[in-house]
């Protein structure tokens, strides 16, 4: 038996350039669509109340379904799919970290918000570029109070949390 | 969340034998952030899977895509022109996720890859509890927020029984009796009364299989 953890590593997409042909052939297949949902959006900001984020966020103004959906599907199409790495990574933070694709976002002429984000997901996983999830990499985000829960502190939780992997494999 | 472990490389082998050409479909849900099947653990299990049957001899192609959440079908229709070439799919979604993609695709014979464990929470980097088992009847408000079905070995709504040893669950010494912590938590509340009556029996909804319907969309769907 091949010793399968020693012999492979990861695919590193970082080193690789951006497939910017792929990109734009992401983006062709969509463009009638995508386009006239991007020239709909009046700019009215009405989403933006009906993002959860947004609201528990202070308001920032980069919460905004419209300003997420703008700075990177929008970004995508106004430069064609040429773009570095550098503005894909950008736009992860927007597309993932700033929205949660709970779909809940409403849009009151009708524009398919959450379907854009999806879109504009699915370019950017093709290269290599997505959410990874803080906690994977054991870095907090600094959104949540990570020392809050006294289990992860105490020598009682280390001990349920053995016997809970346990059973759960 | 929905908490899934990734099944042994053998047992995914065996179900993928006799297939040359898979894709192999992520979920950006509930199974990427518990580390099970997210795009990242797509790609280490095809790499592992491509280079297992190489050194078998195997004729094998593997391939993916990730969707954002396979227990959504529109998500899934990213997937209509993708999957035509293949012989198979391979789902790196919950058992729902996985039911989901086979029923679109009802021609594709679907696998799963991942074992969907539980309901839980994330305690902490791949700390998972569970925490309740979607019983349909949640007793949660008489019990101070610790669930007896989930919690309990025997699941029981009136405890704690006789067994209990030093706080601690008889059958699993190492795992801490749910009544009593129950007790504990009621007591400190000052809601002890909500215990002392008996729960009556109860209908197991969970032993059918369980369609939820919101009351503003009851109409909209009864017309189909």
């Amino acid at each position: 038996m091949v010793p399968l953890r020693e012999s492979y590593t990861m695919p590193d997409h970082d080193r690789k350039p951006v497939d910017t042909d792929q990109i734009k052939a992401l983006l062709h297949q969509k463009k009638r669509s995508m386009r006239l949902r991007l020239a709909a959006c009046a700019g009215c900001t009405l989403c933006a109340e009906s993002c959860f984020l947004f609201v528990s966020k202070g308001r920032d103004p980069r919460y905004m379904p419209s300003y997420k959906v703008l700075n990177s599907l929008g970004r995508l199409y106004r430069k064609k799919g040429k773009v570095s790495r550098a503005e894909l990574e950008e736009m992860k933070d927007l597309l993932w970290k700033n929205c949660m694709l709970c779909e809940r976002c409403y849009c009151p002429i009708g524009v398919d918000l959450p379907n854009m984000i999806a879109f504009a997901r699915m370019i950017l996983r093709s290269q290599g570029v997505y959410g990874v999830y803080p906690h994977s990499l054991g870095a907090p985000d600094g959104d949540g109070d990570e020392t809050s829960d006294p289990r992860r502190q105490s020598d009682q939780g280390q001990g349920e949390a053995e016997t809970n992997k346990a059973g759960s494999e | 969340m929905i908490i899934a472990t990734k099944k042994q490389l053998e047992e995914l082998k065996e179900m993928l034998r006799g297939y040359s050409k898979v894709l192999n479909v992520g979920c950006g849900g509930c199974t990427a952030v518990c580390l099970a099947g997210g795009q990242r653990e797509v790609e280490d299990l095809n790499t592992q899977l491509a280079i297992s049957f190489k050194a078998d001899h195997v004729t094998f192609e593997i391939d993916s895509f990730t969707v954002e959440r396979q227990c959504e079908m529109h998500f899934l229709s990213a997937l209509d022109e993708i999957v035509k070439p293949y012989d198979a799919l391979l789902s790196m979604a919950c058992g729902a996720g996985v039911q989901f993609l086979a029923e679109r695709y009802p021609d594709k014979p679907t696998f799963p890859a991942l074992n969907t464990v539980f309901v839980g929470v994330n305690r902490d980097i791949g700390w998972y509890e569970e925490r309740c088992k979607s019983c349909g009847e949640c007793v949660l408000a008489m019990t101070g927020g610790i669930c007896p079905i989930a919690m309990c070995a025997k699941g029981l709504l009136n405890g704690p029984c006789g067994g209990p040893q030093d706080g601690h669950c008889e059958v699993n010494s190492e795992v801490s009796c749910a009544w009593i912590k129950i007790h504990e938590r009621l007591k400190a509340q000052g809601r002890l009364e909500n215990i002392l009556k008996i729960c009556p029996v109860r209908e197991w909804q969970d032993q059918v299989q369980g369609t939820l319907v919101l009351e503003p969309y009851r109409e909209r769907y009864s017309r189909k």
